[in-house]
């Protein structure tokens, strides 16, 4: 039976060419299909392009800071100012032990006020604290009473200071030793300064000829020959210029060996200090100075070994930014692009930020997921959701407001001295930027590791439930390892969002550039730092392009990029492996 | 509807002559249990009304489980075996909003869903596995000794003791001997099947409930299993939910059947296949609906 869509006569239409023919239409030569193909496939390759963008963008623009670093460090050499850093050292050394005997001072001061001035002190303030409540009363107290509180203030005032006194008295021997010892590297300073006079001479006449190339060379491109002659160039001759600080190794050589009779002749009788307690400090203190006394022919080698034109190596470049303990820019003296102190300062705010947020979101997590009814769930999500919202700079405005403040205002609590690095001073530290961080890795790692919690097969749970496990036992042994990768990849990303985060640490963390002191154990917490985000942010702005100091930034931005890139390839391989081990 | 006829059949009622009804031409029924009138009640389920919400999955279930046996619930999807099973070891009580409006039910004589009772040591009492094998993410040999590590055993004698004991009665001791350390998702689905059942009678529980515990299995992985089955009988009390009438057959003592949240008819596994007092459980053991 033919149906109705096909031709009735035969005759009245010829049967169509059974060719099919392409479409026709044609945008730049491809067809609608291949267009929309190609619209999509581009936008998915627009993350990857940009991605490669970046990496180049950053490699081109840092990467000349290795040579300039390098031609930085050559003219820090060939002026004479490595030599120069030899005895600044020395003498730095010396300094460090002055305080050493400086601290030991305090502590005796500190123990004999214990001993001797509890009750006066107990006196002070009991007289403080009457006169200000009589004052404050006004009124209500007549004015004997306040007069006489006024005489009591002043007796335990004059109690106080001629305490003070008697224990100044006591320590008037220490006190003749160290001055005798601090005075002892005078010589030696005196030396480094004439030195460093003659060596920053060099560097600048340096610069400025180089200064003058560049202009020179400036005006001949433009086709100004007459500008260009009228400039005149002053090579400087680093060998012989620096003749004149090496030639004065004889008489370094001299100055050190008084130096060294000095100091021996000073430590040889230690004085006795009023708390016997203390003294072993000081015998430690004689020890100390002998050590660094025995460093001085090395010092001496290493002046005498030392050539102007030995040429600095790239490695030398390289390890002077990736070890460098310093970072100082715009310095009369000689600039360092190490990036140690930000990165340092980067990971111990990360890691303050880690330890509050880590068990925070994951037990969030856990109790959510595992715990939690509906109607917590509906609450809680949102609301630690919602923290990632706010826009950071707020968080970093609350962190200078509030939280510096009332933590700084929580570390002066007595019952709180217990606690390391309490009480404080700096309000702007480590601590109060980790503490804002962790807020900000709070729902990355909440976030994530709910998510991995939930992938835990229910039938795992239920086979522990089954078995005659508790909920508790049922969380601990079987949830939580079972999601433990993905607990820890999470981990890792709050940790990448932590590193990259900028604006919080810029305004909370102290920004001071400088390893923070270890020594003091957990109170590197309380110390302010300044990290590798902040030194971006604070300076990019401030240099010039092309600079070495703009390229060291852009190496700094280098570094976090490979953090990151480093800490999401982790958080993936670790998740990839996870989802073997169980599927 | 059909009348329900919770007829528990009298096990000396006489039989009609089997070669009759159309389930004998079906069914071979192997088990010819002599000595069943001397087995006590263990589980007895009274008047049970249970709820998802608001939706009422069990009618008034009434029935007497026999210690030391096989029980078989068979019954077309959806109508309350997994539930009724779940009930008894409280494993419904993970789920949120189920509720017991009426009845109860009884292990030894305590009922379970009584205020003093802790569905932990219920548990423990009553262990369970489930349709699709669901070993750990561990060790074989942590797999086994989950149970008892939850419980506090630390002793590794006693461990390595449980762990051949337990595999040797799954039947699972001579495959998995010489890798108790790989994990337990590197076994077959099979010895992850037989794996899990290691894992409940490490426990040492009175009774075994398995839901459709060879669904995923192939047919020489269910013949070991259900050859383990028939081992397990002489120490635990067992309640199969399965949907394959051959195996409810071979392995069962007693068969009770549900629809649609009712129990229909619970009997003696020779008379439900062989003379169905309803003529639903009729219909359904010889394939005709379900
Ligand atoms: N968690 C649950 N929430 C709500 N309703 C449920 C839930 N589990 C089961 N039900 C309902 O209870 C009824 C009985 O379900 P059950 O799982 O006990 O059936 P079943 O007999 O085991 O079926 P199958 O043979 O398919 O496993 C069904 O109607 C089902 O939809
Ligand atoms: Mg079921």
């Amino acid at each position: 039976m033919p149906s109705d869509v096909q031709p009735v006569s035969p005759d009245a239409v010829p049967a169509k060419p059974f060719a099919v023919r392409k479409a026709r239409t044609r945008f730049f030569g491809l067809t609608f299909d291949e267009c929309i193909r190609v619209f999509f496939g581009g936008n998915a390759f627009v993350a990857v392009i940009v991605l490669a963008l970046i990496t180049f963008f950053l490699f081109r623009e840092g990467s000349a800071f290795f040579g300039q670093n390098r031609e930085s460090l050559r003219v820090y050499r060939q002026a004479g100012l490595e030599y120069i850093d030899i005895i600044r050292q020395q003498e730095a050394d010396h300094t460090a032990l002055t305080r050493y005997l400086f601290a030991i001072r305090m502590k005796v001061v500190a123990t004999l006020r214990e001993e001797r001035g509890a009750v006066i002190q107990a006196d002070l303030e009991a007289a403080k604290n009457a006169v200000q409540q009589l004052a404050g009363a006004e009124g209500g107290a007549t004015s004997t009473t306040l007069v006489s509180a006024r005489a009591r203030l002043a007796e335990a005032q004059k109690a106080d200071a001629a305490l003070g006194a008697s224990i100044n008295g006591e320590l008037a021997v220490f006190d003749t030793f160290a001055e005798r010892y601090s005075d002892t590297v005078l010589p030696v300073r005196g030396l480094v300064s004439d030195l460093g006079e003659i060596a920053t001479g060099i560097k600048s006449r340096y610069i400025e000829n180089e200064d003058y190339k560049v202009a020179r060379s400036q005006f001949i491109q433009a086709g100004k020959q007459g500008e260009a002659d009228a400039i005149q160039l002053r090579e400087i001759d680093f060998k012989t210029e620096v003749a004149a600080i090496t030639g004065i190794l004889p008489a370094y050589q001299q100055i050190n060996g008084e130096f060294t009779a000095a100091l021996q002749e000073t430590v040889r009788e230690l004085p006795v200090l009023p708390v016997a307690s203390l003294q072993p400090r000081l015998d430690r203190f004689k020890v100390l100075t002998q050590d660094y006394v025995a460093m001085f022919p090395g010092i001496e080698a290493r002046l005498k070994a030392w050539d102007p034109l030995t040429p600095v190596t790239w490695s030398k470049s390289f390890s002077s930014f990736i070890f460098g303990r310093e970072w100082l820019t715009a310095s009369f003296w000689q600039d360092w692009y190490g990036v140690v102190p930000l990165f340092v300062g980067s990971l111990v705010i990360s890691l303050i930020a880690l330890i509050i947020a880590v068990p925070l979101g994951v037990c969030a997590a856990i109790y959510i997921n595992q715990v939690a009814g509906p109607r917590e769930q509906k609450l809680v999500k949102p609301a630690i959701e919602f923290i990632s919202a706010i826009p950071s700079v707020v968080l970093g405005f609350f962190g200078i407001a509030v939280l510096g403040q009332t933590l700084r205002a929580l570390s002066q609590f007595e019952s709180l001295s217990w606690i390391p690095g309490f009480p404080y001073s700096e309000r702007l530290n480590a601590l109060t930027a980790g503490v804002l961080l962790a807020l900000i890795a709070v729902p990355t790692i909440f976030t994530l590791a709910e998510d991995a919690i939930n992938n835990v097969p229910r039938a795992f749970k239920e086979a522990s439930f089954a078995l005659g496990a508790s909920r508790l036992q049922t969380i601990v042994r079987i949830v939580v390892p079972a999601a433990l990768s993905g607990i820890v990849s999470a981990v890792l990303l709050g940790l990448g969002r932590v590193m990259g985060e900028t604006m919080v640490v810029l305004l909370c963390a102290g920004n001071r550039i400088a390893i923070p002191d270890f020594t003091a154990g957990l109170a590197v917490a309380v110390q302010p730092v300044h990290t590798m985000t902040g030194i971006i942010a604070q300076e990019m702005g401030e240099v010039a392009r092309g600079g070495i100091h703009y390229r060291a930034l852009f190496v700094v931005g280098l570094v976090l990029f490979f953090i990151a890139l480093l800490l999401n390839y982790l958080a993936q391989k670790i998740v990839r492996k996870y989802r073997i081990s169980v599927g | 509807m059909v009348t329900t006829t919770s007829s528990r059949t009298p096990l000396s009622s006489p039989m009609e002559t089997p070669a009759d009804t159309p389930a004998s031409r079906t069914f071979k029924v192997s088990s010819v249990p002599s000595e069943d009138d001397r087995a006590d009640t263990l589980i007895e389920i009274k008047d049970f009304d249970f709820y998802y919400g608001t939706k009422q999955a069990l009618f008034d279930i009434n029935l007497k489980l026999d210690d030391k046996r096989v029980t078989a619930f068979i019954g077309p999807s959806g109508c309350g075996k997994s539930t009724l099973l779940r009930c008894l070891n409280r494993m419904n009580d993970l789920i949120d909003g189920t509720r017991i409006t009426r009845g109860g039910v009884k292990v030894r004589g305590v009922d379970i869903y009584g205020r003093d009772v802790d569905s932990i040591e219920l548990r423990k009492r009553v262990g369970m596995v489930f349709q699709k094998s669901n070993p750990f993410p561990k060790s074989i040999y942590e797999n086994i000794v989950y149970g008892l590590r939850i419980q506090g055993v630390k002793s590794k004698a006693r461990l390595d003791e449980v762990v051949e004991k337990s595999l040797r009665g799954a039947a699972l001791w001579d495959e998995v001997k010489d890798r108790l350390h790989e994990s337990g998702l590197s076994l077959s689905g099979g010895q992850q099947q037989r794996l899990c059942i290691a894992r409940t009678i490490a426990v040492e529980p009175e009774v075994i409930l398995m839901d459709e515990p060879c669904s995923a299995l192939d047919p020489i992985a269910t013949a070991k299993v259900e050859e383990l089955i028939h081992e397990l009988k002489k120490q635990f009390t067992i309640i199969i939910v399965t949907h394959s009438m051959q195996q409810a057959a071979r392995c069962s003592d007693k068969t009770a059947f549900f629809y649609m949240g009712k129990l229909i008819e619970y009997a003696d596994t020779r008379t439900i296949f062989m003379n169905p007092a309803n003529a639903q459980t009729e219909a359904y053991v010889s394939g005709r609906f379900g």
